[in-house]
């Protein structure tokens, strides 16, 4: 089991009445698997994602993690916990401006205090796995938005994680680049990489071998590939 | 790592370059004043320290208690350094210096007037005025022997090479050259051009022996490890000893406080030029938290463009403190790179500033402390700047970033706002107070002086002047260049000597101390002055020879003593007795910011060291030196004609306040400046987080100007709190200053309401640029933003 969600409540007080983003949600997640989030804008799928993902807190329920407690480790153990297992890919790249895109890619290893030789081979192997070793030099504003998010996977994948969280991953891309990246998700995950994205699109949903649909912060009902 | 993170800055500066040039210039010009500041303060202080015996020298200062104060001086008798040298073993060596004397150098056909002092031979072995030939322990050992520097030599000789050549001095006195000193250093009160030896010239002095006069200052050097407090305390009573009538006692004073530490109130150290040293190193400071201030400002306004930088790097993997190393590190880039750009302004501008202040301020680039103490300078101020954008930036977590979702709502106190109005604050404070100096000085000049200031020069009585006097008399007054010329002690805008122990019929117990400004004239005083006689004659010794025991008193006097129907009426000191020849209206001699003292022209017709010439003021200026020149040539050919106009010599008295004025109005200036950048800025900042709902009212219905005002009065609004904050301090510390002024202007109203006026002026131009921009963006275009 990689990680593990027990009856998740999270909330926010508006005019002295709880709104709940997320109402009682529970999920078993297994090492290799690929599982869709679906639903539609404001059910709780990108609040979901940064719960699992370590990025926002919740007031009740457990959350187990590689065999951790997440509810109950402090602020910096959860920070290093996401750092070392988790990668992120954003609906909307966030790769930063001002690097290129071998220092995009490279950037977390500078944080993991790689060496640099160790670095230099780690993100050759990914320019050329992603085929963009002849962008490497060019910045994000130069690349279309299927090359920017082959860039985010390639940033997200480069430390080794072993779930990878993708919000929207397709959301700004045209169908064709959509499905080549779904494609790419598809073969990471025959390789080993757990998935887990939130999407709109049935078509892409299509691609877990899970799905899950949320409904105003509960969990509808799941449905399996 | 920190090559990757300069990388990052280096981009990011490139890519935000409006926002960059307008951080860099805060930056760079803070750090240039900083510069200029910190260049002027170390020159204050580095006075006199040059000397290898700096910490063993000291000036011998005379102590003595008066009515309700003591009296602090430092011209003392002739004897004194002797004595102490003679009866205290820690006493090294000790020289005196007879007063700055004004003396023609011939050679040939070359006559310059050069500027020196008479010496003992101990002189040049006690303070480090190197010389480039010669022996400094023998230099001045004989009679008739001068020491020249370097440049005089060059004016004399057009070579430094003159050792042992002969020079005339005054016309009378071949003197030889035992000596060539280097040129002196800036930083140095002494100034002279030529040495002499005074002990061989000891009869010049007729109380050289004396221990009653004090004619000399004199100097000691004490043996090293001389306890100072002690051997203040043992030679206190040292003029007693030889004179068992005074009961001045004297005290030392180190040659590293004579420059900052020369103002004493009784009997202690009570401050001089470290005051304004002080002051001006506040404003210094007070620049670079301004420029700092900027720095953040800007730099925390940029938070929405890097907030989601900071999440992405806070999701793969950045730590806080990496986060805040980056941002510094940015920080410390844009620090460096003002840094060099202040380097190369302060070079440029030096000379400028000096100019400016009128000081002779410079930097030894060689320094290498000079290079490490930049080095920190821009190490703190990138640190001081970043420190707070570094904070803030970092703290945002990854969601909130990401959503742009990290205003503080519902927080009156925005540090940001907080930042401005300190910023401004200090600006407004500094203006004020350059105002109220600048009025203070307008005031005190239009000042009534009491005597016709236009068309007056002086002329130093010296060669043959005295001797023909009369006859150079009759033929200006003939040629028509003078209306009237007097014979007077010393120039009637320098400082008058003062005396007391004056008695007169009626004198009452509390008049006992009275002091008297002293002056001399040999006649035609008030005419050639243009006083106003309200009783009585002029004093007239070629008319009137008994005139020797006469006397002029000013109106003050005739006040002060209570003397009534004054003429003829006799005024004593000791067995002289002097008769009130005239009366006559104030006049400023000294300083026109105090109150005009009581004072006695006396009739002398010699010690008289001064000409006083009343222009004709229907010639032409240049046509009435062009006669005066031919006649002085003719009748006193050896000097050169020098002349000053009293008007001038006047305006000098001006000059320390008007440094004060010109250090304050250009910092005024560039605080007010740098807060400008720094609200534009902010300005444009402010409207672009608030595109959207500038947006949103525009398709609501507002018009662009309805838009405009609404962000620049959000930023008026700032300006006019500082304004309120400000303008009672200034009130306050320029209230202060003042007293230092027996005649000195109020503070005016209108001053704090021009200043507002003016600022908010500035406040309106520098905003409306961008408010007006915001205002005129297509509502479409901000919209669809989100």
């Amino acid at each position: 089991m990689l990680l593990q969600l027990n009856h998740i409540y999270k909330w926010v007080k508006q005019g002295g009445k709880r709104v709940f983003l997320l109402n009682d949600i529970s999920l078993d997640v297994k090492e290799g698997e690929f599982i869709s989030i679906m639903g539609p804008s404001g059910s709780g799928k990108s609040t979901l994602l940064n719960v699992i993902g370590m990025l926002d807190e919740f007031q009740e329920g457990e959350y187990i993690f590689n065999e951790e407690p997440v509810h109950s480790l402090k602020e910096k153990q959860r920070a290093k916990l996401y750092k070392e297992y988790i990668g992120f890919v954003f609906q909307a790249y966030h790769l930063i401006d001002e690097l290129t895109v071998y220092e995009n890619i490279e950037t977390p290893l500078l944080y993991k205090n790689s060496k640099s030789s160790e670095r230099k081979a780690l993100v050759a192997d990914m320019l050329d796995r992603f085929n963009i070793v002849g962008k490497k030099d060019l910045f994000p504003a130069q690349l279309s938005g299927g090359q920017q998010q082959l860039v985010g996977i390639a940033r997200a994948l480069i430390a080794k994680p072993k779930l990878l969280l993708a919000d929207e991953p397709t959301g700004n891309l045209n169908s064709k680049q959509g499905e080549e990246i779904m494609e790419l998700f598809r073969e990471l995950n025959q390789e080993g990489v757990t998935i887990i994205q939130a999407t709109h699109s049935e078509s892409n949903a299509a691609y877990g071998n899970r799905i899950i649909h949320l409904l105003d912060g509960s969990k509808q009902h799941q449905t399996s590939n | 790592m920190l090559r990757n993170y300069i990388k990052i800055a280096w981009r990011n500066l490139l890519k935000n370059k409006a926002f960059t040039i307008i951080n860099l210039s805060g930056l760079t010009i803070g750090m240039t004043a900083v510069l200029l500041i910190a260049a002027w303060v170390q020159y204050q202080m580095g006075f006199e320290r040059f000397h290898t015996h700096e910490d063993s020298l000291f000036k011998v200062y005379n102590r003595s208690t008066g009515p309700g104060e003591i009296y602090t001086w430092d011209v003392t008798s002739g004897p004194l350094g002797a004595a102490l040298e003679k009866d205290f073993p820690e006493v090294a060596q000790s020289s005196r210096i007879y007063w700055s004397k004004d003396r023609l150098f011939s050679t040939g056909n070359t006559h310059i007037k050069a500027k020196g002092n008479d010496v003992d031979n101990a002189f040049l072995s006690m303070f480090s005025f190197p010389l480039l030939q010669g022996d400094s322990a023998h230099a001045l050992d004989a009679v008739n022997t001068v020491v020249i520097t370097e440049e005089l030599a060059i004016k004399l000789f057009g070579t430094a090479d003159v050792i042992n050549k002969m020079v005339k001095i005054d016309n009378e006195d071949t003197y030889q050259i035992t000596g060539v000193l280097e040129n002196l250093p800036a930083n140095t009160d002494f100034d002279f051009d030529y040495l002499v030896s005074l002990k061989a010239n000891e009869n010049l002095y007729s109380n050289n022996n004396s221990w009653s006069t004090n004619t000399f200052y004199t100097y000691v050097q004490l043996k090293p490890n001389t306890a100072v407090d002690e051997f203040n305390h043992k030679i206190k009573e040292e003029i007693k000893k030889y004179n068992a009538e005074s009961e001045t006692e004297i005290f030392l004073h180190p040659i590293k406080k004579w420059h900052l530490y020369s103002r004493f109130e009784n009997g202690k150290v009570a401050g001089g030029r470290i005051e304004t040293v002080r002051l001006v190193g506040l404003i210094g400071i007070l620049i670079l938290v301004i420029a700092c201030i900027n720095f953040m400002n800007l730099s925390t306004a940029q938070s929405r463009k890097r907030a989601g930088e900071v999440g992405v790097r806070k999701v793969i993997g950045a730590g806080r403190s990496s986060l805040m190393l980056q941002f510094i590190a940015e920080s410390v880039l844009l620090a460096s790179i003002a840094g060099v750009l202040a380097v190369l302004i302060t070079i440029v501008v030096l000379p400028a500033f000096n100019q400016l202040i009128g000081s002779s301020v410079f930097i030894n680039w060689l320094s290498p402390w000079l290079w490490l103490g930049l080095g920190v300078f821009i190490l703190i101020t990138g640190l001081l700047a970043g420190s707070y954008p570094a904070f803030l930036l970092s703290g945002f977590s990854p969601i909130k970033a990401f959503k742009g979702n990290f205003k503080k709502r519902g927080c009156v106190f925005n540090s940001r706002k907080v930042l401005v109005v300190t910023q401004f604050s200090v600006g407004i404070v500094l203006t004020i107070s350059t105002v109220v100096i600048y009025n203070q000085i307008n005031f005190v000049q239009n000042r009534d002086t009491g005597y016709d200031i236009n068309h007056l020069i002086e002329i130093p009585l010296e060669g043959d002047i005295d001797k023909n006097f009369e006859l150079i008399k009759n033929e200006l007054l003939k040629n028509g260049a003078i209306e009237a010329m007097s014979k007077t002690a010393f120039g009637v805008t320098s400082e008058a000597s003062t005396g007391s122990g004056f008695s007169w019929n009626g004198k009452s117990e509390e008049d006992e101390d009275l002091s008297f400004s002293l002056y001399r004239t040999s006649g035609d005083f008030v005419q050639t002055m243009g006083l106003n006689l309200i009783a009585g004659r002029d004093i007239n010794l070629a008319q009137f020879p008994r005139d020797s025991t006469s006397i002029l008193i000013n109106e003050q006097a005739l006040k002060k003593t209570g003397i009534t129907d004054p003429i003829g009426k006799t005024i004593k000191r000791k067995d002289l007795t002097l008769t009130i020849a005239g009366v006559f209206e104030d006049f400023i001699i000294g300083s026109p910011y105090e109150e005009v003292k009581p004072m006695i022209v006396m009739g002398y017709k010699n010690y008289n060291y001064n000409t006083l010439l009343r222009l004709n003021p229907n010639n032409t200026t240049q046509k009435n030196l062009g006669l005066i020149e031919q006649v002085f040539k003719k009748y006193n050919p050896a000097y050169p004609f020098v002349y000053e106009f009293v008007d001038k010599s006047y305006a000098k008295k001006f000059a320390d306040e008007k440094q004060m004025a010109s250090l304050s109005f250009l910092f005024a200036g560039l605080a007010i400046f740098i807060s400008c950048l720094g609200l534009f800025g902010l300005a444009a900042n402010m409207a672009e987080n608030r595109a959207k709902e500038m947006g949103v009212r525009k398709v609501l219905g507002a018009s662009a100007q309805h838009v405009a005002r609404l962000l620049a009065s959000d930023l008026l609004k700032l300006v006019v709190i500082s304004l309120l904050i400000a303008s009672p301090m200034a009130y306050y510390i320029m209230q202060d200053w003042l007293q230092d002024y027996t005649y000195r202007v109020a503070i005016e109203w209108w001053i704090f309401i021009g200043t507002a006026a003016v600022l908010l002026i500035i406040t309106m131009l520098t905003v409306s640029f961008q408010a007006i921009k915001a205002a005129w963006v297509n509502p479409v275009k901000s919209l669809r933003t989100e």
